[in-house]
């Protein structure tokens, strides 16, 4: 009994050592609003991001005052009067991918993901599932996804006046390459 | 018309037309030069990365939204999405560093990796490291 034990405990540090995370400081988060008004985009390229190979967790997390738009005026209303990002400075991610088997790490190729997670904007928090693709290269994993979302999901006023020049569904780009993170 | 309405007139077209341009002006309104503007603070990468990792929530309200001055050794030069340029600047710490962003379509040159820089940025704040964006490359 002992002996299985001791196995056990050893067959689980191993795994734990083979455990690998990737992660990125500068992935890309951007989204964008199309309408017959104007086309609004604004881009995030300080993304932090762990993935976890073993288990298929994921975690985002950006700084609202990161995003960038083109026009200034945008970027102060986006952040004083939408996203109040002094008050809720961050917005996060947690997640898993779901197909996870279907995913082989020690293989070079791209693979189709779902992942569904908890996705916190503006202190609100929503369950929420993306598909994306994974691809694994010498060295690091690429992963991309497209998805949208409702602004009112979360809370996030846009004033009667302007809610024409704003798109019911902003459509959000993710570009992320992971490097793995090496264990000390 | 009489004088007084034809001033009224006058003074509400002026009023309609400074509105008007004042609007345009808003809207178009550039992001800051930070080659021109003058920093608030002055401060090295690892003093600043030592603040933020003492008292984030402090130095959140410090920091965010100005504009900071920093300088240190140049860890490393990537290039994201659309060629934008992000440098690390070296701390004391091994795991969390200072992240200057650069804003689109610009490519700062004398950037090299060991070098020592001083960038101008806004502060965004802190998630593992401290990250400023619209960097210009003071010396």
């Amino acid at each position: 009994m002992k002996r299985i034990v001791v196995l056990f405990s050893l067959a689980f540090l191993f795994l734990a050592a083979n455990a690998q995370k990737y992660m990125t400081r500068n992935g890309f988060i951007g989204f964008n609003s199309h309408t017959a008004v104007e086309d609004i985009k604004a881009d995030n390229n300080q993304v932090a991001s762990v993935l976890d190979i073993a288990t298929g967790e994921i975690v985002f997390q950006v700084l609202i005052k990161s995003f960038h738009f083109e026009k200034a005026l945008m970027e102060e209303h986006f952040n004083e009067n939408y996203m109040e990002s002094e008050k809720f400075p961050k917005s996060t991610f947690r997640g898993k991918i779901t197909n996870l088997s279907a995913i082989d790490f020690s293989k070079e190729g791209k693979y189709d993901v779902v992942v569904e997670g908890d996705l916190n904007i503006h202190d609100v928090t929503n369950k929420v599932s993306a598909k994306g693709n994974l691809e694994v290269i010498s060295g690091g994993i690429n992963a991309n996804s497209k998805f949208s979302i409702v602004p009112e999901d979360y809370k996030i006023n846009i004033p009667g006046v302007v809610r024409d020049n704003i798109a019911k569904n902003l459509e959000v780009t993710v570009s992320m390459k992971y490097l793995p993170v090496e264990n000390k | 018309m009489k004088l007084p309405v034809k001033i009224a007139l006058g003074v509400v077209f002026f009023l309609a037309l400074a509105g008007i341009l004042a609007a345009l002006y808003l809207y178009n309104k550039q992001h800051k030069d930070l080659q021109k503007v003058k920093p608030d603070y002055v401060i090295t990468a690892s003093e600043l990365q030592k603040e933020f990792e003492s008292d984030e929530s402090g130095s959140t309200a410090k920091y965010v939204n100005r504009i900071i001055e920093v300088s240190g050794i140049i860890g490393s030069v990537k290039r994201g999405e659309q060629n934008i340029v992000s440098v690390t600047l070296k701390t004391e710490s091994d795991f969390s560093v200072v992240i200057c962003t650069f804003p689109p379509a610009t490519d700062p040159e004398k950037l090299v990796t060991g070098k020592n820089v001083t960038i101008r940025g806004e502060c965004s704040g802190f998630l593992m490291d401290v990250l400023l964006n619209n960097c210009a490359v003071v010396k």
